[in-house]
C-alpha cells in the first residue's frame, strides 16, 4: 500500500521525520519497504500483511502511528445534514449470510467534472488514475478509510430498487451474464453475489460495477454504496472469475462494517463540498449485526508466553490507541475487539499486540531450558544421514558432483527413454497449474533430469561429466491419494575418448561398477549380486540390475545406443554410464555385521591356471563351482586375464585366474598343493566345459 | 721400502674410478699373491732381531690398505647409488593424476551447515511428503480455503485435496500428530511455488523448526535464532527481530540481519535498508495446537522457517536464482 506520508501526519497528528515514522511502522509490523521522495511530500511503501485489513488505508495505518506516538487520532470531517423526505428507493438484501449490511445515500443534481488538483495527486502518489470528481471522490474515501464505495448513475437503475443476491439465487439455473466497468463481459458462477436493479444485474457485489449503470459525463442523480460483503464470499468470487480489485483486495480480508456508515457520509460530504448537489437521507439495511469479540486476557500469560516481567499497568498501556476496549480486573484484563481488528480472536492474538507495541526487541533472549527426550528423528532421517546420506558420500568421494534440479518431468521423457506403458514410472502425478509443458508433472525418475543437464554441459564444450542426483521420486497411487514418494540416487557418467595424460585403461562400466561394488560393501549390504538388466534404456549386453537378496536396489549400464540416438549429441561414441540405486529398497536389504576372523598363520600358495571357454560364460560362475568343489583350503580366486583374439577360436574366451590354496592350522606341502590343484583343474574344465591352457 | 710401497698405493687408489678397479687393488696388495702376502713371507728372510719391527710396519701398512679400501669402498658405493637415484628422477612439476572429488551442491552445502547448527542445539532431524494433503499444507496450520492468506503462497494443485507443499511446514504437524511433547526438530526438504523469475524458483528449500515444551517463550524463540544467526553469519552479526503474521504462529516475527555486504551502509541488495530478511517465526499458534490435540495452556513452542536459495544466494553473492538448477558444472565447481 502506498501512502503519503503528509496525510499521515494530518490524520495521526505527529510531527516525527519520515525515516523515523517509517523505521518504527517497521518495527511494529508495519514493514515500509520504501520511502520515495515525491514533490515536497514522501510516499511510504507499506507492506500490509493478509490478517491487517484496517491498515490498508491512510486512517488505518495512521492510527498505528498516533498509537505508537501517544497522540490522538483526527479523523477527517464526515458530519453531514441530509433532506429527509421520502425516499422512493428499496433495497432488498437477499442473502443476509453474504450481505451482512447495505447502505446507501442518493444525491441529486451534481454535475460530473474533474475533481480539484490536490484530490487528484494523492489519487496519483497512490497509484489510482483521476477519472471524474464522483469516481475519485470515492477512490479517495477508500483511500482514506479503507471501505470500498460505489457510485451507481440513479437513472440507470431500473425500478428504483436495488436487490442484492447471488446469481444463483436471481437468475436459479440459467446462465448469468454481466458486462463489467472494464468493458469485459463476464460469465458469473452461481454462488457469486450480484448487485441488481428491478430487472438486471448493475454491479458484481465488492468486486466491480457494471458498465450500463456507470457513472458518465451526464449523470445527473447518484446512488453511492457502501457495504459488507463476506469476505470468503467475495474472495471465491473474485478468484473464479480471475478478477482482482481495489474492492475485491479489501473485501476478502475483511471491511469495517460499523466504519461503512461513516466512509458513506465521508464521500457525502466531500460530494457537497467540491461538486454540490442535494443529499438524501441516507438508506441503511443492517441485517446481520456485528458481534463485537471480548476476550479474557491473564496478565500473568502475557509475561509467561513472551518471557518478560512488566506490570499490568505497563501490559494495557501498550494496547492504547489500538482502539480495543480495555477493562482491568485482579489477575485477567478484558478486551472489547473493535470491527477493524477481525485478527484479533484470542488472548495469543492480543499477547502479540502487547508485544509488538511494547517493542519485539526489549524482550530479553533467554535460551530455553529443554527436557531431554529420545530426540529419535524420522527414520527417513535426513537425505544428508543414514543410507543416502552414505551414499552420497561415496559419490563426491569417487568424482561425482552433487545436481539439483526441479523435481518436474513430462511424459516425453519417458518416451525418450522407451518406458513401456505397465511400468510403474508411468504412474505419474499431474500438476494442475504447471509452469511449462516440460514441468507438467512431478519426476518419477531422474535420469531425464540428468539428462538435461549432460546437454547443458555439452553445448558449452564440456568433454567429461560425472554427476549425481539424490532426491525423491513420485509413483502415482490414483487421483485422491498422495503418491508413493521414493528416495532415489542416480548418476551419469560421460566421458568422451581424449588425450590424457594418464589413460583410463578400463571398460568404464567396470569403473562404474567398481564404485558400485565399493558403496556396497561399504554399506554391508548382503547377498548383492548382478544380473543382466531388463532397462528399457539401458544397452541390453552392456548392463545390470543389482540384487540384495531377492529386492532390486539399483541398475548400472551403459546408456542404450537407441536412446543416444534421440539425444542429439554430436561426439562420436561416448561412453555414459548410468547408476540408480533405490534408497527404500536398499534400507530393507540385509547387511552384514562385521564379526572377527582369526588372521591366517600360515602361508598361502597361488596357483593359476587359463581355461577357454564361452565367451558367454559368466565369471562370477567360477565361484559357485569352485565351493561346489568343497575343499576348505581353496581360499579365494582372483581373475587376472580376459582375452579373446589370435589364438582363440571364435565364440570363445580365454579366462585366467589365481587360485590361493591355505590351510588354517599347517603349511600345506607341494605334494599336497599338486594332488588338490589337478583335481580341481579337472572340477572347472568339467564344469565350464572349458578346456585348461597350457 | 714400506714409503714408497704407501705411496704407491696412495696414487692407485687416488686414480680408481670405480669398484671394479677397488676389487683389483684389493687383489694386488692384499690377495694370497699379493704385494703384502709376499711381503709377510719375505719377514721370514730377515734376521730375528729385526724381524719383530718390520712385521710391526708391514702389518700397520696392511691395517692402514685394508681400512683405506674399505673406506673408498663406500664412498664409491654412495657415489654409485648417487647416480643411479639421479638417473630415476622423474618431472615433479608434472600434474597429478587427480582423485578428482566430487563437489557438493552449493545449496546441499548450505543446508548441511544450518542442520549441523541445530543438530548440534540438539534438534533431530525429520521428513515429509514433498506431495501433501491440502489439510496438513494450509487447513490444520490455521489457512482455511478462501483464505487470504494463500496468497502468500502460489500453489500447484495435483487435486483439490493435493497440492505440492508449498513450505516446509506441513512437517510440524505430521510429527505433532505423532508425538507428544516435548519436540526438538528441524525439517529441511524441497518446496513448490508457482513462480518463476530470477529470484523465484518454481521448487526451492527450505528448513522449518520447531520446539515444543512447558513454558517455552517467545524469549526463548530469540535466544534460538539469535545463537543460529550467530554461529551461521558471525558472532558479531546485528539481528533484529520484528512483527510480522503467518497464520500459524501468534505472535510472529521476521528476522533481519544486518547486512554484511555493505556493513549496514545500504546497498542494492539491503535495498538501502542495511538489513536482510533471513527467516520467519513465531511462537505456535494455539489453534494450530489444538488441530494436534496438544493443550495449550499445558504447552508452548516456536516455531520458525528460512529459505535456503535466499541463504545461499547471500552467502555466494550469486544474482539468479536459476544458476542453482542448471547444473553447469563451471557453477558447481565453485563451491
Ligand atoms: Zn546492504
Amino acid at each position: 500500500m502506498k501512502v503519503p506520508y503528509k496525510w499521515l501526519k494530518e490524520i495521526a497528528g505527529i510531527d516525527a521525520p519520515v525515516a523515523e515514522a517509517a523505521h518504527r511502522l517497521t518495527m511494529a509490523g508495519l514493514e515500509v519497504e520504501a520511502i520515495e521522495p515525491c514533490g515536497d511530500d514522501h510516499v511510504l511503501e507499506v507492506n500490509v500483511t493478509p490478517n491487517r485489513p484496517d491498515c490498508l488505508s491512510v486512517i488505518g495505518i495512521a492510527r498505528e502511528l498516533s498509537a505508537i506516538y501517544k497522540t490522538s487520532l483526527n479523523l477527517p470531517p464526515h458530519d453531514v445534514l441530509a433532506h429527509t423526505g421520502a425516499l422512493d428507493f428499496n433495497v432488498d438484501i437477499l442473502d443476509y449470510d453474504l450481505c451482512h449490511r447495505y447502505a446507501g445515500r442518493i444525491i441529486r443534481g451534481i454535475k460530473i467534472g474533474p475533481s480539484p488538483a490536490w484530490m487528484q495527486q494523492r489519487l496519483e502518489q497512490c497509484g489510482i488514475r483521476p477519472i471524474n470528481n464522483i469516481v475519485d471522490i470515492t477512490n479517495y474515501v477508500l483511500l482514506e478509510f479503507g471501505h470500498p464505495l460505489h457510485a451507481f448513475d440513479m437513472k440507470k437503475v431500473k425500478g428504483h430498487r436495488i436487490r442484492v443476491a447471488t446469481a444463483g439465487c436471481a437468475y436459479p439455473g440459467a446462465e448469468v451474464k454481466i458486462t463489467t466497468l472494464d468493458s469485459a463481459e463476464r460469465a458469473v458462477p452461481a454462488d457469486t453475489l450480484l448487485i441488481l436493479d428491478a430487472e438486471d444485474p448493475i454491479g458484481i457485489a465488492g468486486i466491480m460495477g457494471g458498465l450500463h449503470s456507470e457513472v458518465d459525463d451526464t449523470t445527473e442523480d447518484i446512488f453511492i454504496e457502501s457495504a459488507y460483503f463476506a469476505p470468503s464470499s467475495i474472495r471465491r468470487s473474485s478468484r473464479a472469475l480471475g478478477l482482482k480489485t481495489e474492492a475485491s483486495y479489501r473485501f476478502e480480508r475483511g471491511s469495517d462494517i460499523k466504519m461503512l456508515k461513516k466512509a458513506l457520509d465521508r464521500a457525502a460530504y466531500l460530494v457537497k463540498e467540491i461538486v454540490g448537489g442535494e443529499l438524501y437521507g441516507k438508506i441503511d439495511m443492517y441485517p446481520k449485526k456485528f458481534v463485537q469479540t471480548s476476550i479474557d486476557v491473564r496478565y500473568e500469560k502475557v509475561n509467561r508466553v513472551l518471557g518478560i516481567n512488566i506490570s499490568k499497568e505497563e501490559m494495557t498501556s501498550c494496547l492504547n490507541g489500538l482502539g480495543f476496549e480495555i477493562k482491568t480486573k485482579k489477575d485477567l484484563f478484558n478486551v472489547k475487539v473493535p470491527a477493524f481488528r477481525n485478527d484479533v480472536k484470542r488472548d495469543y492474538d492480543v499477547i502479540e499486540e502487547v508485544a509488538r507495541m511494547y517493542g519485539y526487541d526489549n524482550i530479553p533472549a533467554v535460551l530455553p531450558k529443554a527436557t531431554i527426550g529420545m530426540e529419535t528423528g524420522s527414520e527417513a532421517g535426513s537425505a544428508l544421514s543414514g543410507i543416502a546420506g552414505a551414499v552420497r558420500a561415496s559419490l563426491l568421494k569417487t568424482g561425482f558432483t552433487e545436481a539439483i534440479n526441479l523435481s518436474f518431468m513430462s511424459e516425453a521423457d519417458l518416451d525418450m527413454l522407451d518406458i513401456p506403458a505397465d511400468n510403474s514410472r508411468r504412474r505419474v502425478v499431474n500438476i494442475k497449474n504447471p509452469l511449462r509443458s516440460e514441468e507438467a508433472c512431478m519426476r518419477t525418475m531422474i535420469l531425464p533430469s540428468l539428462i538435461r543437464n549432460l546437454k547443458h554441459n555439452l553445448a558449452y564444450g564440456s568433454r567429461d561429466l560425472k554427476i549425481f542426483e539424490s532426491a525423491k521420486v513420485f509413483i502415482g497411487n490414483g487421483q485422491d491419494s498422495l503418491p508413493s514418494e521414493e528416495h532415489a540416487i542416480c548418476a551419469l557418467y560421460y566421458r568422451e575418448k581424449a588425450k590424457t595424460l594418464y589413460p583410463e585403461t578400463a571398460n568404464d562400466f567396470f569403473v562404474i561398477k567398481g564404485i558400485a561394488e565399493s558403496i556396497l560393501s561399504d554399506l554391508g549390504a548382503a547377498g548383492i549380486s548382478f544380473v543382466r538388466s531388463t532397462e528399457p534404456f539401458l544397452h541390453p549386453g552392456q548392463s545390470a540390475d543389482i540384487f540384495a537378496g531377492k529386492g532390486k536396489v539399483g541398475y548400472i549400464g551403459a546408456l542404450s545406443p537407441v536412446v543416444f540416438d534421440r539425444l542429439g549429441i554430436k561426439s562420436a561414441k561416448p561412453s555414459i554410464i548410468i547408476m540408480e540405486f533405490f534408497i527404500e529398497k536398499l534400507k530393507s536389504a540385509g547387511f552384514n555385521q562385521p564379526r572377527y576372523r582369526q588372521l591366517p598363520k600360515f602361508p598361502a600358495i597361488d596357483r593359476d591356471v587359463a581355461i577357454v571357454l564361452d565367451s558367454s560364460f559368466a565369471a562370477s560362475d567360477l565361484n559357485s563351482i569352485i565351493s561346489g568343489f568343497g575343499s576348505e583350503l581353496i581360499e579365494g580366486i582372483s581373475i587376472f586375464d580376459v582375452y579373446q583374439g589370435s589364438n582363440i577360436p571364435e565364440g570363445k574366451k580365454s579366462l585366467a585366474f589365481s587360485i590361493r590354496y591355505r590351510a588354517s592350522d599347517r603349511t600345506l606341502t607341494e605334494e599336497e598343493i599338486e594332488g588338490l590343484h589337478s583335481r580341481l583343474v579337472a572340477h572347472l574344465s568339467e564344469k565350464t566345459g572349458g578346456q585348461v591352457r597350457k | 721400502m714400506s714409503a714408497d710401497l704407501s705411496n704407491t698405493f696412495h696414487d692407485e687408489l687416488q686414480s680408481l674410478k670405480d669398484l671394479s678397479g677397488l676389487v683389483q687393488l684389493r687383489v694386488k696388495y692384499l690377495g694370497k699373491k699379493g704385494i703384502l702376502t709376499a711381503e709377510l713371507k719375505s719377514l721370514s728372510s730377515l734376521p730375528a732381531e729385526e724381524r719383530k719391527a718390520a712385521g710391526k710396519r708391514v702389518n700397520d701398512l696392511k691395517n692402514l690398505i685394508e681400512s683405506e679400501l674399505d673406506a673408498k669402498e663406500a664412498s664409491l658405493k654412495a657415489e654409485a647409488l648417487k647416480a643411479q637415484l639421479l638417473s630415476e628422477s622423474i618431472d615433479i612439476s608434472l600434474p597429478g593424476k587427480s582423485a578428482g572429488f566430487g563437489r557438493q551442491h552449493p545449496l546441499s552445502r548450505v543446508m548441511s551447515e544450518i542442520a549441523d547448527i541445530f543438530v548440534k542445539m540438539g534438534f533431530s532431524i525429520e521428513e515429509g511428503p514433498e506431495v501433501e494433503l491440502d489439510k496438513y499444507n494450509f487447513e490444520l496450520l490455521n489457512i482455511p480455503k478462501d483464505h487470504p492468506a494463500r496468497d502468500m503462497q502460489d500453489t500447484f494443485y495435483v487435486s483439490d485435496e493435493i497440492v505440492l507443499r508449498t513450505h516446509t511446514s506441513p512437517v510440524q504437524v505430521r510429527v505433532m500428530q505423532r508425538q507428544k511433547p516435548p519436540l526438538r526438530f528441524i525439517a529441511p526438504g524441497r518446496v513448490y511455488r508457482c513462480d518463476a523469475d530470477i529470484t523465484h524458483s518454481p521448487m526451492f528449500h527450505q528448513i522449518e523448526g520447531l520446539m515444543i515444551d512447558r513454558d517455552i517463550t517467545f524469549s526463548n524463540l530469540k535466544a534460538v535464532l539469535r545463537t543460529f544467526v550467530h554461529q551461521m553469519f558471525g558472532a558479531d552479526t546485528a539481528v533484529r527481530f520484528r512483527p510480522s503474521f503467518f497464520p500459524f504462529t501468534e505472535p510472529s516475527a521476521e528476522i533481519d540481519i544486518g547486512c554484511f555486504l555493505c556493513k549496514q551502509a545500504g546497498c542494492r541488495v539491503c535495498k538501502s535498508t542495511g538489513w536482510l530478511e533471513v527467516l520467519g517465526a513465531g511462537m505456535v499458534n494455539p489453534a494450530v495446537l489444538e488441530n494436534v490435540g496438544y493443550d495449550p495452556d499445558e504447552y508452548s513452542g516456536f516455531a520458525f522457517g528460512m529459505g535456503i536459495e535466499r541463504i545461499a544466494m547471500l552467502k555466494y553473492a550469486i544474482d539468479d536464482i536459476r544458476l542453482f538448477f542448471d547444473n553447469d558444472a563451471r557453477f558447481l565447481r565453485q563451491f
